[in-house]
């Protein structure tokens, strides 16, 4: 059993020695259970406990259902197949935050919750490790549905915005492998995008976003071969134009966040020299050497 | 002796990232388009390899051996040199004369004065000066214009669609 559900249990008067006067309590036989480790006779008792009228409607049932269903989770060996035990785990800390009026479980039970629900998200962080966009997706709305039902005024920009900038950045991984496929590339896009709408000064997701232009436009131009004409030139040209036109708001405002990163420079001098602006080209390559100075080869 | 690595820092010419110099590639390609589109009044031009001559440019230089050094202009096949750093230029089918490279032009002007080379430039005036075409940024795009005048002084027959699709023809 873990120090917290124990102490809350003895600050709760919940001890042994409370339920010692009820020893067919199915609450106390769960207690005992859960303090032993033997996880499933706990779950068998605590579930018992919800069909008896004296212990259905305590908070301090639903308290350690929770545990136990949290425990039964965490030590299962793949615990990513069993999130019927988070989900059953969750929904019972959350009966008893609503039924204990006093306030008394909340610390532990808030924590307990919150706890799971970070599983989640590190199911989520899990699925795009191995590029499994969708998968993630759904974790990550399981996530804030979780985080939201807990406190329905959560603030989840921060998260939000780590999870578009890593989902974008895989998006962007798979595009670069298969550049046939321009629905990763406007994924990559509109995870950046949702990323600075609720953070408009994100450096990574400005600094991502023109990346992304900047690359695409120049994979158009270097896919130019011999079989291509003046006029299919220029219609390449054009369409990278737009690119590399988009590209440039989101360098600039990642340059004016962070003016001492040297990609951005190399970043803003690589587009501009794209879009013949000489001038700035040249500026830019200046600054960017005065922060990278050049090394000549061995 | 603490002097020299400070020097040959100071020395080095900027290398832009080839697998980003869209300018090279974008030359590359016209260079091989406008190769197809003129042709050399003098018949031995029309034997053995068609030389691209390249001074500068190391980058265009790559994409062109990349892209285009096994291709054929009509039937003569396509042979890529990068040049010294000298005004004096072998025979050449076409040169280009890279921006960082403009010091030596006016004498590379003068030693292919009505000698069967095309001269391929990029910066303002080089039309002016006596190149038959130069790249220029027009709307962010890289676009080339054409001098009549130094093509026939070269003894080449440029066709109508290259004029056409020149951004400027200097008559």
């Amino acid at each position: 059993m873990s120090t917290a559900l124990r102490i809350a249990l003895l600050l709760c008067g919940l001890a042994p020695t409370a339920w010692a006067t009820a020893q067919s309590d199915p609450l106390m036989d769960a207690l005992r259970w859960f303090q032993t480790g033997e996880l499933d006779s706990a779950r068998r008792a605590i579930d018992h406990a919800l069909d008896d009228p004296r212990t259905a409607g305590n908070p301090e049932t639903w308290l350690l259902r929770g545990f136990v269903y949290k425990d039964l989770y965490k030590e299962s060996p793949r615990p990513e197949e069993h999130t019927g035990m988070r989900d059953s785990a969750m929904v019972s800390l959350l009966r008893c935050l609503a039924l204990d009026h006093e306030g008394v479980y909340r610390e532990n039970a808030a924590q307990a919750y919150d706890f799971l629900a970070r599983t989640i998200f590190n199911d989520a962080a899990r699925a795009l490790g191995v590029e499994q966009p969708e998968q993630a997706r759904a974790h990550y709305r399981g996530y804030r549905a979780a985080m939201l039902r807990l406190d329905p005024n959560a603030r989840l920009d921060e998260r939000d915005v780590e999870f578009n900038n890593a989902l974008g950045s895989l998006y962007n991984t798979m595009y670069i492998r298969d550049r046939t496929r321009t629905d990763l590339f406007d994924l990559a896009i509109g995870a950046f995008g949702a990323s600075l709408e609720l953070d408009p000064d994100n450096y990574g997701a400005n600094y991502n976003m023109a990346t992304l232009y900047y690359n695409r436009a120049v994979h158009a131009i270097r896919a130019v071969n011999a079989g291509d004409d003046i006029p299919t030139l220029q219609r390449i040209q054009e369409v990278s134009r737009e690119f590399f036109q988009r590209a440039l708001p989101f360098m600039l405002r990642a340059h004016e966040l962070r003016p001492e990163r040297p990609e951005t420079l190399l970043g803003l001098e690589n587009i501009y020299y794209s879009l013949g602006d000489e001038q700035r080209t040249d500026e830019y390559r200046r600054r960017y050497e005065a922060i990278v100075p050049l090394v000549p080869d061995r | 002796m603490l002097v020299l690595p400070v020097l040959l820092c100071a020395a080095m010419p900027y290398q832009r990232d080839p697998e980003k110099d869209t300018r090279a590639m974008l030359q590359a390609n016209y260079l091989y388009n406008i190769a197809k589109l003129v042709e050399w009044k003098d018949a031995e031009m029309r034997n053995g390899n068609f030389v691209i001559g390249v001074l500068g440019g190391a980058n265009l230089y790559q994409e062109l051996i990349k892209q285009y050094s096994t291709r054929t202009i009509g039937r003569q096949p396509i042979e890529v040199r990068k040049l010294p750093r000298s005004a004096s230029v072998d025979r050449c089918h076409i040169l280009f004369v890279s921006r960082e490279e403009l010091t030596l032009l006016p004498a590379i002007y003068k030693n292919l004065d009505r000698q069967a080379t095309m001269i391929v430039t990029e910066y303002p005036g080089a039309l002016e000066d006596g190149a038959a075409v130069n790249f220029v940024h027009v709307d962010n795009l890289l676009k080339y214009e054409l001098s009549i005048a130094n093509t026939q002084k070269h003894g080449l027959v440029v066709g109508s669609t290259l004029k056409n699709l020149a951004h400027r023809v200097l008559e």
